[in-house]
């Protein structure tokens, strides 16, 4: 053999070495706990929760699964179980689609069988969105446990990198050290994507802010982003395709389901600037509430026309997000079964929603 | 397909390799069909609907060829040949690239809601201009006849397809009728590895590493401060270099594998001392081909300094306006056009510094130069000119910076980078890579366990960085 020929055989025998390192490496550390839940090492999260999701669907016990959007991604776990009972897990996905929600759902039922889904749902989930497997933010492989996914996650350098933090954490001295540089870990999983305990509330809700940010949406220029993706046959048929069909496969799973208090501003945006989405969203969510409203296993709660929250816009971030407060405000609603949707007249809270944003008026 | 896929790397590559030299026992033609329908594949997976486009392509620019070579036309008809094939060229570029934007603009003027939407086939930028200059030298007689095959592994090579470098048909086409591309040869496999992965740990690790930091400033609400400003354009300024170079080294490192030496396309374009040494230094075939095909034909420097100028103009504008169908694009072109103006007349109008200020001056006119083009990548990187207006003008307020914890973490992070660009060497250099002498490497990467080893770490950390989708920036363009 010649000496090239050699030294391509040691290049290419070297990498493989180092590729199966990592790879070893990642598989005994498991900073995502797929493989099994951090026992020798002091777990580490992760705020990216497409990826954590899937560790936390395998590591956690639960019987409950919190489900949604933005909306509610900063409640805490313990929050939720104090209010609700029993042990749950947060698996909320900012910006996430119905399709999203749904696989992760599935894959958690199929796996793991929780008894009871608190279910955050926005009716803009439902706007298309690309097949699982195009979904370049979510690792469905890893959620599947399939061979693609695995593997991608013991060769991946981003976790070779975790494992490495994890490694020297767990060495007493270097412990301090690594806690300053690895500022962003987080070693309670009730801290994911909450918001920082030192965090000033009153400067990020508030009204001015939520003021902002209706003026914006409603500028002429960017008006046309609030019916983008808005569309009533297709959104119809996601949520059909992805909650509807969902529920029906586990009728033994409840399935606690609300639509979240948006400010009233949001409602009043869409009037103003947006008229033909306004009543997408309207007719949509008429849709989905006569639907839910027919299975045993679903209990539906409309918080939207709930004014002592809606209309006080110290309450929000911008025209939709809303405080910790209103987070146990909810929590406790949920609890108590306040504001259920009357399955006798599935609509009614819809209505008394569409008198509000049709009387309100802006000062500006 | 990407290069920086485990479908590329394990499958794809491996295949072809072995398949191109399986197959040159057969004959001199098979490889060749074989690595043409191997492009066309590459091509094929995920843009399956714009292949046949690209064979008409190929066969449409052919047949002008065979006209232009091979018979004995008319002056008159050689002229409404090349007219004919060059403006054809032109049209699919247009329809294809520019026709929204167009009727975009038509709309902004007149107000005729005219709207078009139509899927930019990848590629079509790159393959478009290599065939245009075949077709200009075939009607200046410089071109002798090519076989299909050969012509047809020319324009779909996949190495080269997507996002060039822009090759030239008389380097290519003697290289793929040499018997080196149908046997292998152990030393390029193992310097063609080696770069490819060089070019992989610069796209998987470096660009991709530092692109959460662009987003700071691209993307981010107004206002911005002054340190995110800053930290996001030259963040960008690294991820494009990075992405680019990453992009062209691992595309010469594949070619290599088959014997096969593409041209250059980056030689430290940072550590440039002026523009004019800048374009002499980022993707330098495109520059190449619009000195030779644009600024040359309109006359270039031989009618004196005003002419000179307004042709370097046009040529900036319309290469700005080759990037993307947008006016930031142009406004990016304008900008390097006028700093190319401002250095020709200032190399004629100002003396060279005395030699003990040769240091200084040197110092100057490299910051000068990364300032002016970090300026201008603003206008390349952004959606809109708001976009870009509000990025510049943060970086243009030093009253409203942050500099907390975070702001310093990511300073550092752009430094190591600007170290790498500014005092390491370029790939070509620690390769030994010389596309005219078709040498490459040396001695010590046989000898010295060292470098194989260290290329060993850069190529598995290179893998190891493969994200699950991370397109290169100059696929869109």
């Amino acid at each position: 053999m010649s000496i090239p020929a050699r030294n391509l055989l040691r290049l290419l025998g070297a990498s493989a070495v180092l590729l199966w390192l990592a790879a070893a490496l990642n598989f005994a550390v498991d900073p995502l706990q797929l493989f099994r839940p951090s026992r020798l090492f002091q777990p580490m999260y992760s705020n990216d929760v497409r990826l954590q999701n899937a560790g936390l669907i395998q590591s956690q016990d639960f019987d409950t699964v919190f489900m949604g959007t933005s909306l509610g991604i900063h409640y805490r776990q313990s929050d939720i179980d104090r209010a609700l009972g029993g042990h749950s897990v947060k698996l909320t996905m900012q910006g996430s689609s119905s399709r999203e929600q749904a696989f992760v759902l599935e894959e958690t039922l199929r796996q793991r069988h929780p008894k009871r889904i608190v279910w955050e749902m926005d009716d803009f989930i439902f706007c298309d969105a690309p097949e699982i497997d195009a979904d370049i933010y979510l690792p469905a492989g890893l959620y599947r446990r399939d061979a693609k996914g695995i593997a991608g996650y013991l060769f991946s350098g981003t976790m070779a990198r975790e494992s490495a933090w994890m490694l020297l954490r767990a060495i007493p001295h270097l412990r301090p050290a690594v806690d300053r540089l690895a500022k962003f870990s987080i070693s309670d999983v009730d801290d994911i994507n909450v918001l920082a305990r030192d965090t000033d509330i009153a400067a990020l809700y508030n009204a001015n802010n939520a003021f902002a940010s209706f003026v914006r949406i409603t500028d002429p220029a960017r008006a046309a982003y609030l019916g983008e993706g808005y569309g009533y046959e297709s959104e119809v048929q996601n949520f059909e395709r992805d909650v509807a069909a969902l529920i029906a496969r586990y009728p033994d799973v409840q399935f606690d389901i609300y639509f979240p208090p948006y400010s009233i501003l949001q409602w009043v945006a869409m009037r103003d600037a947006s008229p033909a989405t306004l009543k997408i969203v309207y007719e949509l969510t008429g849709h989905v509430a006569r639907r839910l409203t027919r299975f045993s296993n679903v209990r539906l709660f409309d918080f939207r026309a709930i004014a002592e929250i809606t209309h006080d816009l110290g309450n929000y971030s911008d025209v939709i997000h809303h405080s910790p407060d209103v987070d146990l405000k909810v929590l406790s609603m949920l609890a108590r079964g306040e504001y259920p949707v009357d399955r006798a007249a599935p609509t009614a809270s819809l209505d008394q929603l569409k008198a509000q944003a049709a009387a309100y008026r802006v000062e500006r | 397909m990407l290069f920086n896929s485990y479908a590329f790397i394990f499958l794809f590559l491996p295949i072809v390799l072995l398949g191109t030299f399986a197959l040159g026992r057969l004959g001199h033609l098979v490889p060749v069909i074989w690595l043409a329908l191997a492009s066309l594949a590459f091509y094929g997976f995920g843009n399956w609907q714009f292949v046949p486009l690209l064979l008409a392509s190929v066969a449409f620019n052919y047949a002008i060829g065979y006209l232009l070579i091979e018979r004995k036309l008319q002056p008159s008809a050689r002229r409404a040949a090349l007219i004919a094939g060059v403006g054809g060229d032109l049209v699919i570029l247009g329809i294809f690239k520019y026709a929204g934007f167009f009727a975009a603009n038509l709309d902004a003027v007149f107000g005729t809601s005219l709207t078009v939407n139509i899927l930019l086939p990848v590629g079509i930028s790159f393959y478009t201009f290599t065939q245009i200059a075949f077709l200009v030298d075939a009607f200046s007689g410089n071109v002798a006849r090519y076989a299909l095959p050969h012509y047809a592994l020319f324009v779909t090579y996949f190495p080269h397809l997507i996002a060039g470098p822009i090759l030239h048909h008389r380097d290519m086409i003697p290289q793929f009728e040499r018997a080196e591309i149908k046997r292998p040869n152990a030393h390029l496999i193992l310097c063609g590895t080696i770069i490819f992965a060089i070019g992989l740990f610069k796209k998987t690790c470096l660009a991709d590493g530092i692109q959460p930091l662009v987003s700071l400033a691209f993307g981010a609400s107004a206002p911005l401060s002054f340190d995110h400003a800053w930290i996001g354009a030259l963040a960008y300024t690294f991820q494009l270099y990075f992405d680019f170079s990453g992009y062209s080294d691992m595309a010469i490192g594949i070619s290599l594998m088959f014997g096969v030496f593409l041209p250059l396309n980056f030689n430290s374009p940072y550590k440039a001392q002026s523009i004019v040494d800048f374009w002499r230094r980022w993707h330098m075939t495109l520059s190449k081909f619009l000195r030779d095909y644009l600024y040359i034909p309109l006359g270039g420097n031989r009618r004196g300094r005003v002419p000179r100028y307004v042709n370097l103009m046009v040529t900036m504008l319309l290469g700005g306006l080759w990037h993307g169908a947008a006016w930031t694009f142009v406004a990016w072109g304008a900008l390097h056009g006028i700093y190319l103006c401002i250095n020709h007349a200032w190399n004629h109008l100002v003396p060279a510094p005395p030699p003990r200020f040769a240091l200084a001056a040197k110092l100057a006119a490299g910051t000068l130069t990364f300032v002016a083009v970090v300026v201008a990548w603003v206008f390349f990187r952004a959606d809109s000119f708001a976009s870009a207006l509000t990025v510049l003008s943060g970086m243009a307020n030093p009253a409203t910076v942050i500099l907390g914890r975070d702001e310093v973490a990511n300073i550092l992070l752009i430094a190591v980078y600007a170290a790498i660009v500014w005092f390491a060497p370029n790939t070509q250099t620690l390769m030994r890579y010389d596309h005219e002498r078709r040498m490459v490497g040396a001695g010590e990467i046989e000898l010295r366990p060292f470098p194989l080893y260290a290329a060993a770490a850069v190529l598995a950390c290179g893998i190891l960085g493969i994200q699950q989708h991370s397109e290169f920036i100059y696929f869109r363009f």
